[in-house]
């Protein structure tokens, strides 16, 4: 119980649980089964996003480049959706075909990070530029209505199971698969190690390389995952609706306890992070704060977060020098 | 003759110059050259405050909405009815404000920079929309417009020479003072830096509130050129602002960069994008570009790298 109370991911849940109870007070619709689910579904994008951006910030990059990939996907998605006959098979290709075309972007941000050495900021700050100029200029900014859409699509997409929406079941997958890969395989824990000493993963004969190319091309491939979620949302394709998104994900990751220097993170601290964000944002829309000042509270509490985190993590080290010097 | 990294950038920059003055029509044309030095300015400032950051191993993701808050500050003055000396001075007031918030996060609690101006981006935002609702304010009269539309001896723009004053204080700031040279030597080791005596945090705050100052001027003159001031402006120069400096030969890691290489790379992005423009390129395409140049650079950077030490290697063998 004392190692649960330590541990980052519990100050995070302590916050949720307050601000549920401000909210339930504040509005008695907050506390429904429908409104949680529909705040659920609606950051499922955001939730796979934030669980594959965890992978890279633990390796202590950055990728900026997620809602223009996710975009980019979307988009070829709604391309291929014209051509597409209405029956399931158009599902199974649409899920074979979108994850691709992710993983082939992530993994040529991967293989520039990785063996051409350019920093992630830099080269994903330069496939955001590239993809979203293609995005707009093959799109005219055009949005893309559903009348085109398969009709397997769209039962796919109001499909429910035991009366909770199909896309959380999407989330929930993509959740448990990349618990298991940073736990249980050797890649996953390789990913681990580099982000916590490279020095010492190198010499251990960890290969970094491949590992960093592996969490930019795994996070090209949720990205493909979240662009048919997003499509499956919005029953609609939007070239320009997750503008900004990437910075919402990186704070939620961050929120959830991710390490900025790498070395540490969880899925289900990310998975807290973006719950979080999106219950305040649920909670102030509720509790009727004007939408112009919901940035500065999210802004707020982000900074504030970041703060806390930072401090905190520097008693730690202070403490664990101490040691040391006392050993 | 060797040729600095710097240098074979500018040569670069003169190559595109004069090729798009080649293929673009009217590139060559007064109306044209004087609309791309006007052009120039605000750009340029957000990227010279982008490299002071990034010299540092941070970088600073807010900074268009410093930009914004600041020209909102100006609007509010001028709209109200206050002198133009007054607008200029609240508008730098409001820039160094938010400089000072990141700077005090950044250097007294220690959180990494790209993470503190991700949330204050997120804040400034919103407090621009707190006070605009969303709206554009507009109407500041003849006399302001002049900072960013009006000439000086009737030829060069006011603003390219203000653009100039800051690139020349920027350098000598940078190289000439002992405040420079400890952002060159924090870029390359926090620790030694501490240890060698210097106060960090005194550094760090400084550069933030001189992007907030830089941020500010950009602020002004987009403001008084376009004569109207929306919670997006300038946002269009944040990715543009860091590309800029990376190309500019500045290390993303801190330590290294030059102001020239900066303004090299200001002056390339914008002969690109105002060439496609006369093209009749569509404006999308311009991001690609940019985009690609970038990557494009880089790669070519690491293979030099590579073949000059292969070479060095045979030569000591040999």
């Amino acid at each position: 119980m004392k190692s649960l109370l330590k541990q980052k991911e519990f100050s995070i849940l302590a916050i949720i649980i307050v601000i549920s109870i401000i909210l339930s007070i504040v509005s008695p619709a907050f506390l429904t089964i429908g409104n949680l689910l529909d705040v659920v579904e609606g950051n499922v994008v955001m939730g796979i996003l934030a669980i594959g951006m965890t992978l890279i910030i633990i390796t202590s990059d950055i990728d900026v480049s997620v809602a223009a990939i996710t975009t980019a996907v979307a988009v070829s998605v709604g391309a291929l959706f014209g051509y597409l006959p209405d029956s399931w098979i158009s599902l199974v290709i649409i899920f074979l075909i979108a994850p691709i075309i992710g993983l082939l972007i992530g993994s040529v941000n991967g293989f520039l990070v990785s063996k051409i050495q350019i920093p992630a900021i830099v080269v994903t700050l330069g496939t955001l530029n590239i993809i979203n100029g293609l995005v707009l200029y093959f799109t005219n900014g055009r949005y893309l209505n559903s009348t085109n859409f398969p009709q397997a699509f769209l039962s796919f997409s109001n499909m429910e199971i035991l009366g909770i929406p199909i896309l959380i079941f999407v989330l929930a997958i993509v959740a448990i698969l990349t618990w298991y890969i940073l736990k249980h395989t050797f890649i996953g824990r390789s990913v681990m190690a580099i982000g916590g000493n490279q020095q010492s993963s190198i010499r251990v004969g960890i290969n970094y390389k491949k590992a960093k190319l592996f969490v930019f091309a795994y996070m090209g491939f949720l990205c493909g995952i979240a662009a048919i979620a997003q499509t499956a949302y919005t029953k609609a394709v939007d070239p320009n609706g997750l503008l900004g998104l990437e910075l919402m994900v990186i704070a939620a990751v961050v929120l959830g306890g991710t390490n900025i220097h790498g070395g540490r993170g969880t899925v289900h601290g990310t998975l807290l992070g973006v719950l979080l964000l999106a219950l305040m944002q649920n909670g102030m829309i509720l509790a009727r704060i004007d939408t112009f000042w919901q940035n500065v509270v999210t802004g707020a509490i982000i900074v504030f977060a970041v703060s806390y985190d930072h401090i905190s993590y520097k008693r730690q080290q202070e403490k664990l020098a101490k040691i040391e010097v006392e050993a | 003759m060797k040729l600095s990294k710097e240098n074979i950038l500018g040569l670069i920059a003169l190559g595109t110059f004069l090729l798009m003055s080649l293929i673009a029509p009217g590139f060559l044309g007064s109306n044209n050259l004087t609309n791309f030095l006007f052009q120039l300015p605000e750009f340029g400032l957000l990227a010279l405050a982008m490299m002071v950051v990034i010299l540092t191993g941070g970088i600073d993701l807010s900074i268009t909405y410093v930009a914004a808050l600041s020209g909102v500050g100006a609007a509010l003055m001028l709209t109200n009815g206050f002198s133009i000396l007054t607008a200029v001075l609240v508008a730098i007031l409001f820039g160094v404000a938010c400089g000072a918030f990141n700077g005090f996060v950044v250097s007294k609690i220690g959180v990494p920079a790209i993470l503190v101006t991700l949330g204050t981006m997120v804040l400034f935002e919103g407090v621009i929309l707190a006070i605009t609702k969303g709206n554009s304010i507009s109407g500041f009269g003849d006399t302001y417009s002049l900072i960013g539309n009006g000439y000086y001896l009737g030829v060069i723009p006011l603003s390219f020479l203000i653009f100039i004053f800051f690139v020349i204080l920027t350098a000598i700031l940078l190289n000439k003072t002992s405040w420079g040279r400890s952002i060159y030597m924090f870029g390359n080791n926090d620790v030694a830096t501490l240890f060698s005596g210097i106060k960090n945090s005194r550094v760090l705050m400084k550069v933030y509130l001189y992007v907030g100052l830089l941020a500010a001027i950009s602020a002004i003159i987009m403001t008084s050129r376009y004569n109207s001031v929306k919670v997006d402006l300038g946002s269009a120069y944040l990715l543009q602002s860091v590309a800029a400096a990376v190309l500019g030969g500045t290390n993303i890691h801190g330590g290294y960069g030059k102001v020239m290489g900066t303004v090299y790379a200001v002056i390339i992005f914008q002969t690109i994008s105002n060439g496609l423009n006369l093209l009749g390129a569509h404006s999308a395409i311009v991001d690609v570009f940019i985009g690609s140049i970038l990557i494009i650079v880089l790669t070519l950077n690491f293979f030099s790298d590579k073949f000059k030490k292969k070479k060095e290697t045979q030569a000591s063998t040999a």
